[in-house]
Formats: structure tokens, C-alpha cells, sequence
């Protein structure tokens, strides 16, 4: 493993609460959120791991054993309560990232339900094709509109995506022009206040 | 060519900013000095980007000084000797090719004449930059006709159509980087296709229903008085600022090379910048055209 300092860019002379700090900025940064469905989460995960490997190491060199990882839930796609075999067959493809099979499995879908058009605007956002993903998602809300895991989709690509911004809010760039995460920064906020609980209460 | 990818200058340190002035005067030396003086007049923002992408970690900028055509009395920086300018430089010229050639297809021959005046100036740069890059040559041209013909088959999905086109960029990149630098170039550069392509299509929206031309969006969006449909704009803007998240996902998992501040200001204030101006209609259509025409 690297220098676990250099993994969070700070100097060894770093106090607990600089360490603390580029730990929460990088932790941000790469949370499983921003990575939703997103063909590069796999990588997310890697750098999150090692950022969370380097910070409890530091912590442990240093004698307090009070540190905290952050375990992301893991993202949409896996499979729902209720879900038909046809439906687990294609959730497994997307999640494997074998979208040709994906595709091939939902044109022999038995039927053109609210979890088809959903199913096809998870393959839609894979691909990187967000409108049609947005408005198969819009359809499978309109099916059934009580469905969590549809409505938090459609939610996600109405608000245009998850994002991390080093210029936002209350940074030094703040106020300059308007910052790319839609409405204010709830989630941001959400991820920080579990951040520290996790600082508080693991272990 | 396009000019919408660019740092917003106001934020960028001093420094960063004649280093970048550095890197697009780099570029324009490096079209020169492979290509010849006419292929310094394709010099564009988005080319400068792709060099500050594809710039090895470990290279520092050489920064010379030295005059030029554009500069004849003052000496300038340029950045030199990188071959992430020498790739860019010949992407460029290759773009500029097809994207003259598609002009000329598309267009009554009357109005084809200023550009068919670009083929023969561009035309020994192009053979010479299609010999130096020819899977980057073949793979232009195979896509920019798998564009135009869904252009005529005319499907409605603005994604089908905006996917050949960033799926140029994005499907070239060498087969020795590593894996850890590829898949997330890749996922940026598909996206920032994706995004230019889509806020160009907006920008010409109401020129391309008053001549009658293709425009991606107008199946989706169709016309209200020859205008863009404001109820629309809000579902553009969504999916554009997503693709603007994705860029910014991917390029935090990029290394780190020695324009990184400047790539984090272009994707995270500069493209914000530039789509909000676009999408209510202050991006000065005169000024942009001026910049077009000067760099083409």
C-alpha cells in the first residue's frame, strides 16, 4: 500500500484534524452516491477503499482507535423484493456490465411493464444515453408510481445526476455563478452528518 | 471548433492561466509545425482540452518563448515538445476534415464554396495527419456516416444520435495507457461529446428550423413560433448537467498530470458557465461565430 499520508494528500506532521479533514473532502469525493449505476463505481470503490485503508491505518499508528470507515450501501440493481426471475436475469447482466445481454434478455421480456421500462433506462443510463433513460424511468413511474426504486431514479435524473464539486457551496469559489447541483446540496450535507456519526459511534 | 469547453478564466490562478494561454499557443505551434501554416487556422479550445487530458503525469510543460504569425512583434510562451500536442495537433486536422466534408455534403453548392476553398488549403495536412493517425482517421469517418445516416433515417432519440458522435473521441484512446487512466478517460470524454454535441445542436436549434436542416433535438422538442419550446429547456438542462456530473465522477478518478487545476476549473465552472449562457441566449452568437471563423 502507498504512503497511507500521501493517499490523503496531507504531510505526516498533519494534525488529527487536518487528517480529518482531507479524510471527510476525499470521502466526498468518491462516495458510493456519486458512483450510482455508474460504469466506473468499481474504481470509485478501489480509491474509497484505499482512502479508508490509509485513514484507519494513520489513526491506529496513532494510538487512537476510534476511526471510522464508511461502508456504502450498495448501488440499485441489485435485486428488488418481489423481483421476477426474468427481471433478476437482467439485473445481473446490467450489474456485470453485459449490457448486449441485458438488451437481448429485455426484448424477449414477457411483458412491457413498469420494471421493463425501468429495466431499459438502467441500460439506457449505462450507456450514458440519460434522456432515454429519463424517460423510460418516467414511464415506469407512471405504471406504478409507488415503487421506490423507480420513483428515486426518476427523481435522480430530473435533478441532472449526483455530484461532488470542489467550488461549491462554501468553499472559496462560492457565489461565483451557480454551482452544478441542482437544488443546494442536501445530499452533500446528508453524506457529511453520516460521515460523523460514523466518526462518533464506530467501534 | 466549437469553443465551448474552456476555463472560466475569471477563477483560474495567474499562473494556471499563462500556462494555459501556453498550452492553446502550444498547440497552435505544434499544428504548424507538423501540418502547416494553413492547419493553424483549425486551432480550437476543445483540442487544447484533449491535450491537457491525454499529458503524461510525469511530463512537465517545456514552456519557450518565440513569435509567430498571430504574433509577430511580441514574443509569446508556447508550451513545446509534448506529444500530447502532437496527438491533438493531428486530431485536429482530422476533424476539421470531416467536419468540412460534412458541410459540403449537407449544403447547396453556392453556400459549400468557402469550404470547399478550406478542403484544398487543409488537403496536404489532412494526408499527412490521416498517414501519422490512421485508426483515428477510419474511425471519424465511420462514425460521422453512422450519423448521418441515423440523421436520415430520422429516429427521435437525441441520445442515438449524440452517441456517434462521442463515441469519436472516446473509442481512440491508446491501447497502452493503463486501464486506471483509460475507462475513466473514456467515460469523460464520451460525455463531453455527448455534452457538445447536444448544446450545439441548441445553440443552431432555431438557424436549423428556419433552413430546414437536421437538428438533433427537433423530434424531441419540436418548434413553438421556429424556437426551442421553453417547456423543454428544463428537461435539456437536466440531462446536460448530468452529463456534466458524470464528467466530473470520472475525472476524480483520473491521475493527477500537470493541468489538472485547469481540466478541474474547465469541467466544474467553465462547462456550468458556458451551458447557462447557451441555454439563456447570452453566449454571443456574433462573438462565437468570430472565434469560429478565425480558428477554422
Amino acid at each position: 500500500m502507498n504512503d497511507p499520508y500521501s493517499v490523503l494528500g496531507v504531510s505526516s506532521n498533519a494534525t488529527e484534524d487536518e487528517v480529518k479533514k482531507a479524510y471527510r473532502e476525499l470521502a466526498r469525493k468518491y462516495h458510493p452516491d456519486n458512483y450510482q449505476d455508474n460504469p466506473l463505481s468499481d474504481l470509485a470503490q478501489e480509491k474509497m477503499k484505499e482512502i479508508n485503508e490509509a485513514y484507519n491505518l494513520i489513526l491506529k499508528t496513532r494510538e487512537n482507535p476510534g476511526g471510522g470507515s464508511y461502508r456504502g450501501r450498495a448501488g440499485p440493481g441489485s435485486n428488488a423484493a418481489g423481483a421476477t426471475p426474468e427481471s433478476a436475469r437482467v439485473r445481473t447482466a446490467i450489474n456485470s456490465g453485459d449490457l448486449r445481454l441485458a438488451e437481448e434478455l429485455l426484448a424477449a421480456f414477457p411483458s412491457r411493464n413498469a420494471e421493463w421500462n425501468f429495466l431499459m433506462g438502467s441500460v439506457a443510463y449505462r450507456k450514458g444515453w440519460l434522456d432515454d433513460a429519463a424517460r423510460y424511468f418516467q414511464t415506469a413511474v407512471n405504471m406504478d408510481p409507488h415503487n421506490a426504486e423507480y420513483v428515486q431514479a426518476m427523481n435522480l435524473m430530473q435533478q441532472g445526476g449526483q455530484g461532488y464539486g470542489p467550488f461549491g457551496g462554501s468553499g472559496p469559489f462560492g457565489g461565483s455563478g451557480r454551482t452544478m447541483h441542482g437544488e443546494g446540496c442536501d445530499a452533500c450535507d446528508i453524506c457529511s452528518a453520516l460521515l460523523c456519526m460514523n466518526f462518533c459511534c464506530c467501534r | 471548433m466549437f469553443g465551448y469547453i474552456r476555463p472560466l478564466k475569471g477563477e483560474l490562478k495567474v499562473r494556471e492561466f499563462e500556462r494555459f494561454k501556453a498550452c492553446y499557443c502550444g498547440l497552435c505551434h505544434a499544428l504548424g509545425k507538423n501540418y502547416g501554416l494553413s492547419a493553424r487556422f483549425i486551432l480550437n479550445f476543445e483540442l487544447v482540452f484533449l491535450a491537457m487530458l491525454i499529458w503524461d503525469e510525469n511530463d512537465t510543460p517545456v514552456i519557450k518563448r518565440g513569435r509567430c504569425i498571430a504574433s509577430p512583434c511580441r514574443k509569446k510562451r508556447f508550451c513545446t515538445g509534448n506529444s500530447a500536442l502532437d496527438t491533438a495537433a493531428g486530431y485536429s486536422v482530422i476533424l476539421s476534415w470531416w467536419k468540412i466534408k460534412d458541410a459540403i455534403a449537407d449544403e447547396k453548392f453556392i453556400k459549400t464554396i468557402p469550404h470547399r476553398a478550406a478542403a484544398v488549403l487543409l488537403c496536404r495536412a489532412y494526408k499527412k495527419a490521416a498517414s501519422d493517425f490512421p485508426e483515428f482517421n477510419s474511425k471519424v469517418s465511420a462514425q460521422l456516416k453512422s450519423l448521418a445516416e441515423y440523421e436520415s433515417s430520422g429516429g427521435e432519440s437525441f441520445d442515438s444520435a449524440a452517441d456517434k458522435f462521442a463515441r469519436i473521441l472516446s473509442s481512440v484512446l491508446p491501447e497502452d495507457m493503463p486501464e486506471s487512466h483509460r475507462r475513466p478517460l473514456a467515460e469523460l470524454l464520451y460525455h463531453t461529446g455527448r455534452w457538445i454535441y447536444l448544446v450545439d445542436a441548441y445553440d443552431d436549434y432555431s438557424d436549423d428550423v428556419e433552413s430546414g436542416r437536421y437538428n438533433a433535438l427537433l423530434r424531441r422538442f419540436p418548434p413553438e413560433d421556429g424556437k426551442f419550446p421553453k417547456s423543454g429547456v428544463k428537461s435539456l438542462e437536466s440531462t446536460l448537467i448530468h452529463s456534466n456530473n458524470l464528467i466530473s465522477a470520472a475525472f476524480e478518478l483520473m491521475p493527477q498530470n500537470p493541468w489538472t487545476q485547469t481540466v478541474e476549473n474547465t469541467i466544474y465552472l467553465g462547462m456550468p458557465d458556458a451551458l447557462e449562457r447557451v441555454l439563456n441566449g447570452t453566449w454571443l452568437h456574433t462573438k462565437r461565430s468570430q472565434i469560429a471563423t478565425d480558428k477554422e
